[in-house]
């Protein structure tokens, strides 16, 4: 039984549509499997790092929402080790800033799974649905298989890197992440502020304008935007 | 009725045995625990006198990782099986290998033979350890009958030859798993620290993320270490990003 699941959800990774990077083809295995509209890959580390590794068309906006406002599921997935299922984001009132946010952006449900090797998360893949209702028997259980093979993916293309350097793959979309840490940098320095202090105003920033926080670094980094000392 | 109970405590106490491993598989794994109580068992549930584990190491030498008697005439019996014995033919084939009668075998295994008699045991029985084609090791049992153990003993004993084949392995995976987590972790990490680092030069400096990097990295070069450390520093201010240069 369990290995009739492997080799579905792998015959789903190979035959989905992507182009080439592995990690978009488990993102469209995953939306494939479990009937959703879009999915994501995280990676995190420690409570302010993470890298978004691949998103589906029109995902990387919620997917970053959450790392924006430093709430949702897939957070709370990454910190408790267990998978968080959210059929219909009107009905909680959890994350009162991501789930308003999420549903303004389309999203009704939600379907957050860890990435987890034994007591070791490496980050989510999160699902998102247009429609609210659950995730059926077989589409969960495919989902949790696909977040196994997932890890095991993301460990096999790390464990081939030298150590200290992310493989290319997972960090493919520069321009995605990289901005808010340069941004955070520039601005614990322009505030006389910590790191952390500098990327909670960079936050505060982007949810009080209602912007991305990839688009309000991408400003600072072009210098288009200054952070004021009471903003 | 006598011999009903006795066969229904012997199921009950397997079954017990079976989710006490299981439970160990799943929670904070302990290797050496987890084959002693293995072996243990073995010797409380099927018809045998002792009980060892051997492992093969990464050279492939059979190590003792857990015997039910510690005495040191036993140890050796498991020990010198590295030469010759049930064991490493099991090991080497990866099927069971048996002695009703180690008397019989001394042609087979002039040594081991001779130590088993002299330690008393008069008939032995190694299972393999493996999983699908790869074997792992060998779970011996010695007896001091003679004679081969029972269909459902050697079932049984396979069955637990199995569970701990499965843990092991599980273990290894983890331990492995566990250690590209942390170098992705690391990974991860280091890069992040170096993009702060990029904005902290290239704000002090007045520059851009390309300079600031080219910076960065000329100076990792010059003193022989790693961008991420350099970087650590320059975010604590230890190093001075404005004296920093691109050559």
């Amino acid at each position: 039984m369990a290995r009739e699941r492997r080799q579905r959800v792998l015959s789903a990774i190979a035959n989905s549509d992507g182009t080439s990077p592995v990690t978009e083809h488990l993102c469209l295995a995953a939306v494939d499997l479990a009937g959703v509209t879009g999915a994501a890959i995280s990676l995190m580390s420690g409570a302010d790092t993470e890298a978004t590794v691949w998103a589906t068309d029109g995902i990387r906006n919620v997917e970053e929402l959450q790392y924006t406002l430093g709430e949702g599921p897939g957070i709370d997935a990454h910190h408790t080790g267990n998978s968080v299922l959210v059929p219909d984001l009107r009905q909680v009132t959890a994350w009162p800033a991501f789930a308003p946010s999420a549903m303004e952006a389309g999203v009704t449900a939600t379907f957050c799974f860890p990435l987890q090797i034994g007591a070791a998360g490496i980050g989510t893949i999160n699902l998102y649905r247009d429609e609210a209702g659950p995730l059926d028997r077989d589409q969960l259980a495919d989902s949790v298989m696909l977040a196994d093979v997932a890890t095991q993916v993301v460990l096999g293309l790390q464990a081939e890197s030298p150590p200290e350097e992310l493989h290319q793959l997972l960090s493919q979309r520069p321009d995605w992440h990289w901005p808010v840490h340069q941004a955070t940098g520039m601005v614990a320095v322009q505030l006389h502020v910590e790191l952390p202090e500098a990327l909670l105003r960079l936050r505060a920033h982007a949810y009080a304008n209602d912007r991305r926080l990839g688009d309000v670094a991408a400003d600072v980094v072009a210098r288009r935007l200054r952070l004021e000392a009471d903003a | 009725m006598i011999e009903q109970t006795a066969s229904t405590t012997r199921e009950q106490r397997l079954a017990q045995t079976f989710v006490e491993l299981a439970d160990t598989l799943v929670d904070d794994f302990d290797v050496v625990d987890f084959l002693h109580t293995l072996v243990e068992r073995c010797v409380e549930l099927l018809d045998v006198s002792e009980a060892g584990l051997l492992l093969a190491d990464s050279s492939g030498a059979l190590q003792v990782m857990a015997a039910s008697n510690e005495r040191a005439h036993v140890l050796e019996l498991f020990q010198l099986q590295n030469e010759e014995g049930p064991c490493l033919d099991c090991y080497n084939d990866g099927e069971p290998v048996y002695s009703e009668n180690i008397a019989d075998d001394t042609g087979r295994w002039p040594s081991f033979a001779a130590a088993a008699m002299e330690a008393g045991f008069q008939s032995v029985q190694a299972l393999p350890m493996r999983l699908r084609s790869e074997v792992f090791g060998a779970l011996n049992l010695f007896s001091t009958g003679l004679g081969r153990v029972t269909d459902q003993d050697e079932s049984t004993g396979q069955a637990l030859a199995d569970v701990a084949t499965i843990g092991l392995v599980q273990e290894r995976l983890l331990s492995e798993a566990e250690a590209t987590t942390h170098q992705l972790q690391g990974a991860l990490n280091s890069r992040v620290v170096v993009e702060q680092a990029k904005g902290v030069i290239a704000e002090q400096s007045t520059v851009d993320m390309d300079e600031a990097f080219a910076r960065l990295r000329s100076y990792a070069r010059n003193h022989n270490r790693r961008l991420s450390e350099v970087a650590r520093e320059v975010i604590t201010g230890t190093i001075n990003a404005r004296a920093l240069t691109a050559d």
